[in-house]
C-alpha cells in the first residue's frame, strides 16, 4: 500500500526502558512484547491498548539486565508509562521496567538511553547473612543465591 | 516523595538494595516497613548517607488479636519513627488509636466505612492507598483491589482524611518510580496531584515524628529552649 503523506502519519514517541530481573530470568523479545500487550490490555482495555500502541523495537536482555525501545503514540506517553509500570512479570520471571526517558526518534532514544556499555557481570562468593554464598555482582549491586531463589543486596551488605 | 517497602527477611531484598533502587528512581526517602515479626537489622543513617536517600525506620505491626495489637502498637511507638499497622479485621481499632501513623492496605482483608474514615481523620491516622495489587495481580483479584481503592478514594475525599500512597514493594523489582505511580494512579481514576501528595505524606510523617522524638520536644508548639538551664 502506498504510505501516508507525511502530515497524516501518526506521530510517535519512543520510550527508552531499562529491564531488571533476577540473574536466572530468561526474557526474550517475544515474551516481553506479549506480556507488555497483556499488561496494557488489562490496564487500559483493548481500545486504550490500541491507542497507546506499545510496540517493542530494540531489545536486549542478558544475565537479568536489559533494555528496550518501546513505541507509543505521541499523546499517550503517560498511559504507556502506566502500562509499563504494571508489567510485573515476563514469562513468569519478576521484572522491574523503568522508563529512562522519551525521545522523538528510535535513533535519539537509543543514543540517549540505551547505548551505554552494559556493566560487566561477575560471579563470586560473598559473606551474606552468616554464610558464604554465590552471588552475581554487577557494579555495587549483587544478587545473592539463597535457599529457593535470590536475595537483592549491595556491596554495603558484605562489609 | 517517599516510598515504603518491606526488606529482608520480610521481603527478598536488603534495605541497602531497596535504598539504592529507590534513590535511582528519584525518591527522596524510603520507609522500611517490615512486619513486626520479621524485623531487619540495619543502620538507617549509614545506608541513607551512602545512597543519598532518607532511610526511615518504620514498622508494620501485625497481630491476630486486639489486645496484643494494642500492646504492640505501644511498644513500637516508643522505638520507631513511623508506625504502620497491617490492615484487616482490626481496621476500626487502628483508626481509633492516635499512636498509629498509617493504616496499611485497609481494603486487602478488611473494609472501611464512613465511621472509620472519620475516626482516622480525627486521630490523624493516614489510610493507605495500596497500589501493590494493581501493579502485580491480574483478573478478579485486581478488580477487587480496584474496587477497594475506589471506595476508599470516595470516602477519603468526602471526609478529607489524611492518606498515603505506596506500591508496597517486597523487593527491589517491585519498586516503581514516582512518575510511574502517578501515571498508574491517573489511569485508575486518581488525581495526579493526589498521588503526589500521598507519596510526599510519608516524608511529612517522618519529619513530624522525628521532631517529636527529639529531646527538645515537650508538646506541639512547646519546645525546650536555650535559656532553660539558666532560668532554673
Amino acid at each position: 500500500m502506498k504510505h501516508l503523506p507525511k502530515h497524516l502519519r501518526p506521530r510517535w514517541r519512543y520510550l527508552g526502558v531499562g529491564i531488571e530481573s533476577w540473574p536466572d530470568a530468561d526474557v526474550d523479545r517475544a515474551a516481553f512484547q506479549r506480556d507488555l500487550w497483556y499488561a496494557a490490555g488489562n490496564l487500559l482495555g483493548d481500545p486504550g491498548s490500541a491507542d497507546v500502541d506499545l510496540t517493542v523495537y530494540g531489545f536486549r536482555f542478558e544475565d537479568g539486565r536489559g533494555d528496550a525501545v518501546v513505541r507509543v503514540r505521541r499523546r499517550e506517553v503517560e498511559r504507556g508509562r502506566a502500562a509499563l509500570a504494571c508489567l510485573s512479570e515476563v514469562g513468569g520471571a519478576p521484572v522491574r521496567v523503568t522508563v529512562r526517558g522519551t525521545a522523538g526518534t528510535v535513533r535519539a532514544c537509543e543514543e540517549r538511553y540505551i547505548r551505554r556499555p552494559p556493566e560487566p557481570t561477575d560471579e563470586r562468593t560473598v559473606a551474606f547473612e552468616d554464610a558464604d554464598r554465590d552471588a552475581v555482582v554487577r557494579g555495587s549491586r549483587a544478587d545473592v543465591r539463597v535457599d529457593g531463589g535470590f536475595a537483592g543486596a549491595t556491596d554495603y551488605d558484605f562489609e | 516523595m517517599y516510598e515504603a517497602a518491606h526488606a529482608r527477611p520480610d521481603g527478598e531484598s536488603t534495605v541497602a538494595r531497596l535504598a539504592l533502587t529507590a534513590a535511582e528512581q528519584g525518591y527522596e526517602g524510603l520507609v522500611v516497613r517490615n512486619h513486626g515479626d520479621a524485623e531487619a537489622g540495619y543502620d538507617p543513617d549509614a545506608i541513607g548517607e551512602r545512597y543519598g536517600i532518607d532511610v526511615v525506620d518504620g514498622v508494620e505491626v501485625r497481630a491476630g488479636d486486639r489486645s496484643r495489637l494494642a500492646g504492640l502498637i505501644g511498644s513500637h511507638r516508643e522505638r520507631r519513627t513511623v508506625v504502620c499497622v497491617h490492615g484487616g479485621p482490626h481496621n476500626r481499632l487502628v483508626c481509633e488509636d492516635e499512636r498509629v501513623d498509617v493504616l496499611a492496605h485497609p481494603m486487602r482483608d478488611g473494609d472501611v466505612n464512613h465511621v472509620l474514615v472519620r475516626a482516622a481523620r480525627e486521630n490523624g491516622v493516614r489510610v493507605e492507598f495500596d497500589f501493590g495489587r494493581v501493579l502485580r495481580t491480574v483478573g478478579g483479584e485486581r478488580v477487587q483491589a480496584l474496587r477497594g481503592l475506589r471506595k476508599l478514594r470516595e470516602l477519603v475525599g468526602k471526609y478529607e482524611a489524611p492518606y498515603v500512597v505506596s506500591a508496597d514493594a517486597t523487593d527491589h523489582l517491585q519498586l516503581r518510580a514516582p512518575r510511574e505511580l502517578l501515571a498508574v494512579g491517573e489511569s485508575i481514576g486518581f488525581d495526579r496531584e493526589a498521588v503526589r501528595a500521598g507519596l510526599a505524606e510519608w516524608g511529612r510523617i517522618a519529619e513530624r515524628n522525628r521532631e517529636r522524638r527529639a529531646d527538645s520536644f515537650i508538646e506541639p508548639g512547646v519546645r525546650r529552649g536555650r535559656y532553660e538551664e539558666v532560668d532554673r
